[in-house]
């Protein structure tokens, strides 16, 4: 019921209709700080940021200002306190200039399952594409230049799916070194605030106004752990050496797009021009990855969306709460969209005691495989893991392409089944798994105004080495790469051919029993929405 | 398999570690928030059942289980065809000053949702941030029921839906608790059955910590309010292995375990203030069907939420009651959760099996596991206070005090009343300027305590809530002091210590002051008219010898009183014993009052149960 198409959100949102009209609007905000913005509301702070504009998903928690997660559940609720990342960022001296349409409380990956209708990427070429998600509004804040730099979260790619479809950089750092606190949750053990831009720098920036440890997170990382991570991780000055970049096999699937190959190609080969040393590797986990997420993940929202039951705050339809022996249902059944309702099923059933067993707990286990296999590809040690050396000839970073497609139009996505929609995920939930840092990377397209996300991925703490090379390869200047003309990449004195890619759906045999999981809890959707 | 969960994405990255320096530490804040409980809200000190009354209860329930009127009582042909098994749950509202996962006080007694933090309301984006200070009393809990304490242990989310469950969670221990295989032994004294002989050893399978819910006020039909000041609250759970066999011995372990827990501080409340509840889990089986070795039970039932002692004798008895009628007539037992009205006579159906919740038991993802450092388990261990058999012996050997007053000194209260005598002997020993009267002191001191301050509280219509208040010990000390140095008669100190509570200026006037006032001084005159009477003997000291002799001349009276329960004709004796102490001389030193009561002491501590 609540699955908002466009034409739905313009007869139900009259106030949109008249953006659409105009052609220009992304539908990028739910609320803008004017009153902040004009310099009403606050004084101006000196600091690293002074004066930048900076736009907050709608997910993270603002005093004075409504904090929705796009969603009808909270739909004008008000958070007592600053999350501890937005105070950092005014005590930097940034204006905080309004809060971000998203996927609601961050399930999904294209910015349409939102209360307040989906947020809107138009082409070059007019068409309507998607903004990426969850934190598409944030992405389009930047890329339509209204923002300076955007915070967003990422729990599966919900950062850098959306740079990778709008153009722009996004950056998930470690888990844990941003502080949580006044950050809604959707799968704890996975969500990671982190930043959007226009360029490398601004992000940088941005970083270092909010890396901080927060007494009031419990999993954020102490100071000791934080010196331990400058201790270990490399610069690119210091390394007296090329740097060393793995592509890991299991990345080149046969469901990739053409187009996205050779963008990976080609930049490979100019890194190769360029003295980095391109090597094979090898992260057999992830096949599992995927399936292992999407149990993980809704298990944890179902726990974590248990709060909502509208006595405290947020929405409550009049009259008691009690429909057929169900405490809450009526609350929970008006007030949840439909991804979240699948997403709340999926995760009570996988947490059930007659499944607990063959799914999160497996999937637990395999989370320690995918950390495992990561530790192994690098030569930087994991500071969180004792007795782990580092690889001695390992790789520094990976590099690989944040999606499987270049951004689809908006039409194909609302056409997709919700399993084909997960699957968007497939490379960016490895990296979530293990908690290490990665950022997007915009590949501009020579024959269109699209472009397509290329990710760095680092060793748990090596946030920095991960900004050092993205900006590297930003000033490499990757817009005007040659027309493809097949591999000449050169990995451990062979030729690289790409073709050889292996079927996902092959290589993967959990992959059937991790989505059967998905799909029963599709076909029940609302049979036992307050379980 | 060695495998266990594990919320945290990395397990080191910030454990939660006790180590010795908490301890100095906590313990300031504790005993900040005692003194702040004390000025705040004087009605939240401690609440006692009265002294007599829990006494007579006792006397009381172990003289019906001797008569008792159960179809299926534990020595009757049908209680020796069934065997009843009880397994415990308690759950006990630990002694700290703040909740378990955020820095609002605990103090229950305020306005009601003035203690809340926005964790406590689930509010979107907070965080669980565990309260360190929480695991002393959970620790000295576990270390009294003589636990196995865990280096590592872990947090669970346990999901369900109800309003007084903000975040439809419960953060628990199931995974990995804090504490694990403890024992405790009840005896004779606890008031356990029969058929458990001298003594019997109750398993502690494990002990937990975990969050309070809040608290719901039925407003009207479909109104309720809500308080969410007990939110989050820190409890511990005790769950004990299915060792019990008698309702008698159910109750029993759960007295133990609320005495235990006030004596080693963990808890202040009990029972009575819903400090402590219950769950109780009962299944019977026939005895026959049993090969020797065999130790499958029955099909069991929970009954949930008892708060009182009554309630959980009550309840196991009318849940064995209801299960071997219906076994006895064909039928089977469903698996189930039953409640208990308190003065009812039979459980009722909760839920069934079907309608049991799945509770969905998650590591939380956000708490790092706890480490409990072995060093800290050992000071505590060196701190604890005794257990309440050790001191009870103390007071015998050390004090004089009777067993039955030692005990009642030991289990009431939070060792208020403990700390009150010993304070009271100490500055008694002071105005006598010598230590060497200590067993004599000791058992005037503690029948004071224990009889005739809550005795005089009766009389005056006062309910009988003790506080160390009521007498201050140095007045106490000043009147054993008189009656010690024979100044005053036992019938006068009785008068006195009324004067003393009535006395507005109590305290300007001395108690020796206070006795001339009254004149209550004894005359010296008198005194060497009768020499050789030494009135201000202890009466039991006298009378005692007098009425053993008395009760070995007159057996066939004692069978009557023991065997057809005619207590009555203890008087008999009474009579006796004044005209023997007449033969001496010494009829007139006493108040007829104080020799009846001595008379019934002496009886009850010879033959009582």
């Amino acid at each position: 019921m609540h699955r908002f198409g466009l034409r739905n959100v313009v007869s139900r949102h009259g106030r949109y209709t008249r953006a659409y009209s105009h052609g220009a609007a992304s539908n990028a905000f739910i609320t803008q700080h004017t009153a902040e913005l004009d310099g009403i509301s606050t004084q101006a702070v000196r600091g690293p940021l002074e004066g930048r504009k900076i736009a907050v998903k709608d997910n993270i928690c603002t005093a004075g200002y409504d904090t929705t997660c796009a969603s009808s559940t909270l739909a004008g609720f008000r958070s007592p306190l600053d999350s501890t990342v937005v105070r950092l960022l005014r005590e930097a001296g940034a204006l905080i200039q309004g809060k971000t349409n998203m996927d609601e409380f961050g399930m999904g990956s294209h910015s349409i399952n939102s209360a307040h209708g989906p947020v809107v990427n138009q082409g070059g070429d007019g068409k309507l594409y998607s903004a990426g998600g969850s934190s598409g509004g944030s992405a389009m804040a930047v890329t339509t230049d209204q923002s300076w730099a955007a915070l967003g979260t990422d729990t599966g790619g919900s950062i850098r799916l959306p740079a990778a479809f709008t153009g722009t950089f996004g950056f998930k750092p470690s888990y844990g070194l941003i502080s949580r606190n006044g950050v809604v949750a959707y799968a704890n053990s996975l969500d990671t605030v982190g930043i959007l831009a226009n360029s490398t720098h601004k992000i940088q920036q941005t970083f270092s106004a909010i890396s901080k440890f927060d007494h009031k997170d419990p999993t954020s990382v102490t100071p000791s752990t934080r010196k331990n991570i400058l201790k270990v991780t490399p610069n690119l000055r210091m390394l007296g050496r090329p740097l060393r970049i793995g592509i890991p096999g299991e990345y080149n699937i046969e469901e990739l797009d053409q187009d996205v190959r050779h963008a990976w190609v080609e930049l490979l080969e100019t890194l190769q021009d360029h003295n980095i040393s391109i090597s094979a590797v090898s992260i057999p986990s992830t096949k599992y990855a995927l399936s292992t997420y999407y149990v993980l993940a809704p298990a944890e929202a179902s726990s974590n969306l248990a709060r909502y039951d509208g006595i405290r705050y947020g929405t409550r339809p009049e009259g008691s709460d009690m429909n057929a022996g169900t405490l809450f249902s009526r609350t929970r059944d008006i007030s949840f969209g439909e991804e979240v309702k699948r997403r709340i099923l999926l995760g009570t059933y996988t947490l059930s005691s007659e499944a607990m067993d063959n799914y999160f707990m497996q999937s637990q286990r395999v989370r320690r495989l995918v950390q495992r296999d990561f530790n192994r590809v690098f030569q930087t040690r994991n500071v969180l893991e004792e007795g782990s050396v580092g690889t001695e000839d390992g790789v520094d970073l990976l590099l690989c392409p944040t999606a499987p497609c270049s951004a689809p139009e908006l039409a194909a996505v609302e056409a997709q089944t919700p399993v084909e929609g997960y699957t968007t995920d497939v490379f960016t939930v490895p990296a979530s798994l293990a908690g290490l840092p990665a950022i997007s990377i915009p590949l501009k397209q020579r024959d269109s105004k699209s472009s397509i996300g290329m990710q760095l991925i680092g060793q748990y703490g090596t946030d920095s080495l991960v900004l050092e090379a993205s900006g590297l390869l930003e000033q490499l200047g990757l817009t005007n790469a040659p027309k493809y003309e097949g591999s000449k990449l050169q990995v451990e004195g062979k030729l690289w051919d790409p073709n050889l890619a292996m079927s996902y759906k092959n290589m993967s045999k959990y992959y059937g029993g991790g989505m059967k999981a998905v799909q029963w809890s599709g076909t029940k959707s609302g049979t036992k929405a307050s379980a | 398999m060695s495998w266990r969960p594990t919320g945290s994405l990395f397990k080191p990255v910030r454990p939660i570690t006790l180590s010795t320096k908490w301890n100095l530490h906590v313990q300031r804040c504790r005993r900040q928030s005692s003194l702040r409980t004390f000025q705040d809200d004087p009605q939240e000190a401690p609440d006692n059942v009265p002294i007599r009354q829990q006494l007579k209860d006792q006397l009381k329930q172990k003289k019906a289980a001797k008569k008792k009127n159960s179809k299926y009582d534990d020595h009757d042909a049908m209680g020796k065809a069934w065997e009843l098994t009880v397994g415990i749950e308690i759950h006990a509202e630990l002694d700290t000053a703040r909740k378990l996962f955020s820095s609002a006080p605990t103090n229950s007694g305020s306005k009601p949702n003035t203690n809340v933090s926005l964790h406590d309301l689930a509010y979107p984006g907070a965080q669980p941030i565990f309260q360190i200070g929480t695991v002393l009393p959970a620790l000295r809990a576990a270390l009294a029921l003589d636990c196995t304490i865990q280096r590592e242990s872990t947090f669970d989310r346990k999901h369900y839906f109800y309003q007084d469950q903000p975040a439809g969670y419960q953060i628990t221990q199931f995974y990995q608790p804090f504490a694990k295989n403890g024992t405790l032994t009840l005896g004779e004294a606890d008031g356990i059955s029969r058929q458990d002989g001298d003594s019997v050893d109750i398993g502690i399978e494990r002990v937990q910590l975990e969050q309070d819910t809040a608290k719901s006020l039925v407003v009207s039909g479909d109104s309720t309010l809500l308080d969410f000041n007990r939110v989050s609250h820190p409890l511990i759970e005790i769950i004990s292995r299915p060792d019990i066999h008698s309702p008698a011995t159910a109750a029993a372990y759960v007295r133990k375990v609320q005495a235990l827990l006030k004596s080693v501080g963990a808890v202040t409340a009990g029972m009575e203030t819903g400090g402590l509840r219950a769950d109780v889990n009962v299944s019977v089986r026939k005895r026959s069907d049993l090969a020797p070795e065999d130790t499958r039970l029955g099909q069991r039932t929970e009954i949930k939420n008892l708060s009182s002692l009554k309630a959980v004798e009550d309840a196991v008895k009318a849940e064995r009651d209801r299960q071997i009628a219906i076994l006895e007539s064909g039928g089977t037992i469903e698996g189930e959760t039953r409640g208990w009205t308190v003065g009812g006579t039979e459980t009722y159906s909760l839920r069934k099996k079907e309608g049991e919740v799945d509770y969905r038991y998650m590591p939380d993802p956000d708490l790092p596991p706890l480490i409990i450092s072995q060093q800290l388990i050992q000071q505590l261990q060196a701190t604890i206070p005794l257990p309440a058999d050790t001191l009870v012996a103390k007071l015998v050997d050390g004090y004089g005090v009777t067993e039955k007053d030692a005990r009642t000194l030991c289990n009431m209260g939070d060792g208020e009343r403990l700390e009150y005598f010993f304070d009271a002997v100490a500055r008694t020993e002071d105005l006598l300027g010598s230590t060497d009267m200590t067993a004599r002191v000791g058992r005037l001191i503690a029948n004071f305590t224990v009889h005739e301050i809550p005795a005089l509280m009766t009389k005056i219509d006062l309910e009988p809530q003790w506080s160390p208040e009521l007498i201050p010990a140095l007045q106490l000390a000043s009147l054993v002091h008189l009656l010690h140095t024979k100044r005053i008669h036992n019938s006068a100190a009785r008068v006195l210590l009324a004067k003393i509570f009535e006395t507005e200026d109590g305290a300007s006037l001395s108690v020796s002051e206070l006795a001339e006032k009254e004149n209550l001084l004894r005359s010296l005159q008198t005194d060497e008219d009768s020499p050789g009477t030494d009135s201000t003997d202890l009466i039991d000291d006298v009378v005692g010898p007098v009425s053993a002799q008395v009760f070995e001349v007159n057996q066939k009276m004692v069978n009557d009183i023991l065997v057809k329960k005619e207590v009555k004709k203890v008087y008999f004796f009474v009579g006796l014993v004044m005209k023997e102490l007449g033969k001496q001389g010494k009829a007139k030193t006493y108040d007829p009052r104080d020799v009846s009561d001595a008379v019934q002491r002496a009886f009850w501590d010879k033959y009582g149960p």
